[in-house]
């Protein structure tokens, strides 16, 4: 039980570390897909996963010392080695790509509000960090490139705050309100681009990136619940994924239309849901019916077809 | 008769094709270099033939200033007009942007620097509508080829599509391998059917990785080489007997198709060329086979 929990955990560490997704093929019918040739062509393979550590909770001490910011994504505690020795890696080798890539799409995020989620963006992005705006034509699905670096880069700072310290506040909480209190940390970091997010979701929707989003949410729905604290077996944690995943996607809808002050509505929307689905005496087939519940209650729009997958994924 | 004749001076042609000296005499004589000899040595390839390298450059440019006129009309013919959307799908892949300082060789007639331009217009127009992005001016073309007379066609067609008015081209006489602009100076490099023609290809990537900046992107299209099995046949036979008697009676110039065709032969295969463009420094490089390796876009990035 414990070993496959730090198993899910270190799997969903591994894949938020390796940052890019793999290309995908963009060629038109009779062109062969585009061959890579280059060492730097490929994120670099991820490091063996270190020992588990005896003490799972870190110390007191040790998480008050540490800090993180918003500007540092990757700069957790000084207890958590695996990211930093990853981040090592792949500076020794000078100038990356994936490195020349990451300031531009940080530097990117900054005119987001201003030009959406689009190759202006990043054009603008590139400026600013002074190197040539060329370099977005060899970023794989452009503008989703954006949006997948910002939801990678949102994932490395939730868990850092769960780290560095947020994380004991929660086991003063029952489990709902941990749930909830982790949902709107995340939720609030996408608060700067709210007015710019319906095209963030058109985008992930679309069906070459559609794929890539549905990944990047379910490892964020297992990591609020690993940080939750609740462990379960394998078919349970199928079901909770595929409700907290239904109440995360609706709750992001919900804050687009929100205009209390600071999503105030979108918080008291997020503990009810929580609250409802905790309530249902936990067994699956009510938990699938909320589910389904959920789903057809967004039926017709963008998000209702992610749903409607993440149904048929954990099916 | 005639095709029987051809056909037996092909097959006298294929078995000549034998490994030679490097120092081989000025004097021609149908003879192929072992691919590590053609990387190294000094002699070098003019079609089938073994030239010095100093002769190279001058029969190449014999043979683009017989054909300049013609051009286009025989790229349409020969590739079924299909050249225009090769070069669409070229542009395509370079991503141009408003502001962009752009480097285009052995471009002469300005096929690829008029789309580069279009595309640069529609992207700024597109900005538009976002109506709080300001469509920064600053945006320059330049076309750069060894060849004057391909030049001139190029400048003919500018003034009569208007572009002239922009004062975003400028048409440049240089040689690839030596190229007169200054260090990290453009953002994108293309080449559209001219790699081929150079004497020292390492040279001209060499120049193309030094003028560009950080982030640069180099792209080139060029005739490559055919792996689909039947398919590598019947490339072969439109090749060698189509093209040339085309050239003949719409150019009135057989012996530079001909060229063309043998030189196509000559040039590096799509891998080896990876690894040639990414020895020369650019990081990311990767190709494109457009209708099963007839024409291939490699494309590579300067960090």
């Amino acid at each position: 039980m414990a070993s496959s929990l730090a198993a899910r955990r270190l799997l969903s560490r591994a894949a938020a570390v390796r940052r890019f997704p793999v290309p995908f093929a963009s060629a038109p019918a009779p062109a062969m897909a585009p061959r890579s040739f280059s060492a730097d062509a490929g994120p670099p393979p991820p490091l063996p996963p270190p020992p588990p550590q005896p003490v799972v909770e870190p110390p007191t001490s040790e998480g008050a010392g540490a800090s993180s910011s918003s500007t540092t994504a990757g700069a957790g505690g000084a207890h958590r080695s695996s990211p930093g020795a990853a981040a090592g890696a792949r500076r020794q080798g000078g100038a990356g790509y994936e490195e020349e890539q990451e300031k531009v799409l940080r530097a990117s995020l900054l005119h987001v509000p201003r030009m959406g989620w689009s190759e202006s963006a990043m054009v603008a992005g590139a400026r600013d960090v002074g190197v040539s705006p060329a370099i977005v034509g060899a970023f794989p699905r452009k503008e989703a490139a954006l949006v997948e670096f910002f939801m990678d880069d949102c994932l490395q700072q939730l868990m850092d705050r769960i780290d560095a310290g947020e994380g004991e506040q929660l086991k003063n909480l029952i489990l709902s309100e941990r749930l909830s209190k982790l949902v709107r940390m995340r939720l609030e970091m996408q608060a700067p681009y709210i007015s710019k997010w319906p095209q963030a979701l058109s985008i992930q929707s679309q069906p070459a990136n559609v794929s890539t989003s549905l990944k990047q949410r379910a490892i964020l729905v297992d990591e609020i619940w690993h940080a939750a604290g609740d462990s379960g077996s394998d078919i349970d944690w199928y079901v909770k994924r595929t409700v907290l995943g239904g109440i995360y996607s609706t709750s992001e809808v919900y804050m687009l239309t929100d205009n209390s002050p600071e999503f105030r509505d979108t918080w008291t929307f997020v503990n009810r849901r929580i609250k409802d689905a905790l309530d249902l005496q936990k067994t699956f087939q009510e938990a699938a019916y909320l589910a389904e519940a959920v789903g057809a209650g967004m039926s017709g729009t963008v998000q209702g077809v992610l749903n409607r997958v993440f149904q048929n994924r954990s099916g | 008769m005639q095709a029987a004749r051809r056909l037996a001076s092909l097959k006298l042609q294929r078995r000549l094709l034998l490994p030679s000296q490097a120092e081989s005499p000025s004097i021609s004589i149908p003879t192929a270099a072992a691919a590590a000899a053609f990387l190294h040595s000094h002699a070098t390839s003019f079609g089938y033939k073994q030239v010095r390298e100093e002769d190279k450059s001058k029969l190449v440019g014999n043979v683009f200033s017989s054909v300049a006129s013609s051009y286009d009309l025989m790229n349409d013919l020969m590739s079924v007009g299909l050249h225009r959307l090769w070069k669409d799908r070229l542009i395509s892949k370079l991503n141009p942007f408003s502001g962009m300082k752009h480097l285009d060789v052995a471009g002469g007639t300005g096929d690829v620097a008029f789309r580069v331009l279009e595309r640069v217009k529609s992207v700024g127009h597109r900005a538009m509508q976002g109506t709080l992005t300001e469509t920064e001016e600053g945006t320059h073309i330049y076309v750069c080829d060894i060849n004057p007379n391909m030049l001139n066609v190029g400048k003919k067609r500018a003034a009569e599509r208007g572009y002239s008015e922009e004062h975003c081209l400028s048409w440049i006489q240089g040689d690839a391998e030596a190229l007169s602009f200054e260090d990290g100076s453009m953002d994108g490099y293309t080449i559209a059917f001219g790699i081929r023609n150079v004497t020292h290809i390492e040279k001209a990537l060499s120049e193309a990785y030094r003028v560009l900046k950080q982030g640069g992107r180099f792209l080139c299209l060029e005739l490559s080489h055919v792996d689909v099995p039947i398919f590598k046949e019947i490339y072969d036979v439109y090749s060698f007997s189509m093209v040339p008697a085309i050239g003949e009676l719409v150019a009135g110039d057989r012996q530079s198709y001909q060229y063309l065709v043998e030189s196509i032969r000559r040039f590096p295969n799509q891998e080896k060329f990876a690894q040639m463009i990414q020895e020369a420094g650019f990081q990311r490089v990767e190709y494109e086979n457009l209708v099963g390796g007839v024409v291939a876009i490699h494309s590579g990035l300067k960090l």
